[in-house]
């Protein structure tokens, strides 16, 4: 599977052949989401008469998981950024939010957000795609904290005392010396929760998103043939996972400058 | 030879429960290499590190370069940046490139152009004998070869002192002399040094004046020739027995 989508010369470097990988897995993903409806719509009934609504849910999928997965990482850093600061209450601040978001259940927070928020205050109020964002966002920003943090502590000692001594102050210390080298550690396990994002994107469902699950989920209340919609519902999912796969693969290859992956 | 560039006044350092610096008094002058040997654990990398803050002291004075040596960040960063430092490991970025190393701390720091910064990196590769070198990244280095890039990246900040922690300790035996004849070459050119080491040959060829650490204190400060020579203290002579086989 690696290889199937990086048929790249062997004349390449590591960085060229990175960058090809991540703009034809990007170019895909967009592709995908374009002309997704057509090959579906060449399918037998009901996939071929639901083509479209099949095709809207995947791209409401996919930008859930790109927006809430952006956000996702920032918080993740700003969070993992809390939980080793020399700050006392920074420290609460950062655990107590990793401690609430990975102690309860995502659906439980999807419905909080979107039901319970606006009744604390009306401002709070939000849109179904909003509120699925946000209370994404902020899980797997709690998980990403946990994977960034490791990072940060996994950068040796050695490489601090280096950096500042030779007077680059604590700003450029983290933004040229730790954090690229605590991102690179922190890749595969982000990675992963990307990953479970976009899977969990499916909670958005239960305040009426109309994601790619609720459209399956929509197909089968009207044609009662469950094999074949949640057959395809799931292939889709798992070429979305593959694209993405992709990308971060290389994302990491690119990282690679000691040639450790094969 | 005698306008002293760092002053260390009555420091104190603890570890916990454990006194490792006592009472440390010593000057080191502008164009003078200082050895400082002595027993693992004496107290001899530590106070090398009280002098840029890597290690803070508990008490007494340490003035570089008519900066005192506190906690105030602006006053520190600037302190470092005239102080350079070679660790025992090498401590190079390894997600950058063996240029990039050297470029990084002028460009951030002295907001150096980036040909300029550049320019200079690849005389100073040179200088170390690298300039092959300049697009690899450490890992694809000898450790003699990344020891010598360390230098060539503390240099680039053009500091007024270089320490050196046990520059060769952590090296195989073929790559110790290919440091050590880039930090002979950097002592003629007039560099003050501060040398942690335990080379001995190094330390009479090259050192102006040898302290020996002992328990937390100097207990000697002397020139080579007397230190070496007619070394009347037992203990000290023991231990440079032990060292030279």
């Amino acid at each position: 599977m690696q290889r199937l989508l990086s048929p790249w010369p062997v004349s390449w470097s590591r960085q060229q052949r990175s960058s090809a990988t991540m703009a034809s897995s990007a170019v895909l993903l967009i592709v995908i989401l374009w002309l997704l409806a057509t090959p579906l719509s060449w399918a037998p009934a009901p996939i071929g008469n639901n083509a479209q609504l099949f095709a809207d849910g995947t791209r409401i999928t996919v930008e859930l998981t790109i927006v809430s997965g952006i956000a996702g990482v920032l918080l993740g850093v700003l969070a993992a950024l809390g939980k080793v600061s020399r700050v006392l209450p920074l420290r609460w601040i950062a655990s107590f939010y990793v401690w609430v978001m990975r102690g309860t259940p995502l659906l439980v927070q999807v419905l909080f957000v979107y039901f319970a928020l606006p009744e604390i205050h009306p401002l709070l109020r939000m849109e179904e795609f909003t509120a699925a964002s946000v209370a994404l966002a902020l899980n797997v920003g709690a998980y990403n904290a946990e994977a960034i943090r490791a990072g940060l502590l996994a950068v040796p000692k050695g490489q601090i005392e280096a950096a500042r001594s030779l007077g680059l102050n604590r700003w450029f210390t983290f933004v040229d010396v730790t954090f690229p080298q605590a991102f690179k550690i922190a890749l595969p396990p982000l990675v992963n929760n990307i990953v479970a994002l976009l899977k969990d994107s499916s909670l958005a469902f239960t305040i009426g998103v109309v994601e790619l699950t609720n459209a399956g989920s929509q197909v089968k209340s009207t044609s009662f043939q469950a094999v074949p919609v949640f057959i395809t519902t799931a292939i889709i999912y798992l070429v979305l996972t593959t694209v993405m796969t992709q990308i971060s693969d290389a994302v990491e290859r690119r990282f690679d400058v000691e040639g450790k992956l094969a | 030879m005698t306008s002293p560039l760092i002053t260390v006044d009555k420091v104190n350092k603890y570890f916990g429960p454990a006194h490792v610096l006592r009472d440390v008094s010593t000057h080191f002058n502008v164009g003078e290499v200082a050895v400082i040997i002595g027993a693992s654990g004496s107290g001899k990398s530590t106070l090398l590190r009280t002098l840029n803050r890597l290690e803070k002291h508990d008490s007494g004075r340490i003035v570089v370069d008519g900066i005192e040596v506190t906690d105030d960040h602006k006053q520190l960063d600037a302190l470092r940046a005239e102080v350079g430092m070679v660790f025992q490991q090498f401590n190079l970025f390894p997600h950058l490139t063996v240029l990039e190393n050297v470029m990084l701390a002028p460009r951030r720091v002295r907001k150096t152009p980036r040909e300029e910064a550049e320019k200079k990196a690849r005389e100073l590769l040179e200088r170390v004998g690298l300039k092959d070198h300049a697009h690899k990244h450490p890992f694809a280095l000898s450790g003699g070869q990344q020891q010598r890039v360390a230098i060539a990246r503390a240099l680039a900040m053009q500091p007024r002192v270089m320490l050196f922690d046990e520059p060769t300790s952590a090296l195989d035996p073929e790559m110790v002399k290919e440091v050590l004849d880039v930090m002979k070459q950097l002592a003629r050119s007039g560099m003050t040094m501060i040398v942690v080491t335990h080379e001995m040959g190094f330390a009479r060829e090259v050192g102006d004046r040898i302290l020996f650490f002992d328990q937390g204190c100097i207990a000697q400060d002397a020139p080579p020739e007397a230190f070496f020579g007619a070394q009347q203290n037992e203990r000290i002579r023991a231990f440079i027995g032990q060292i030279a086989h």
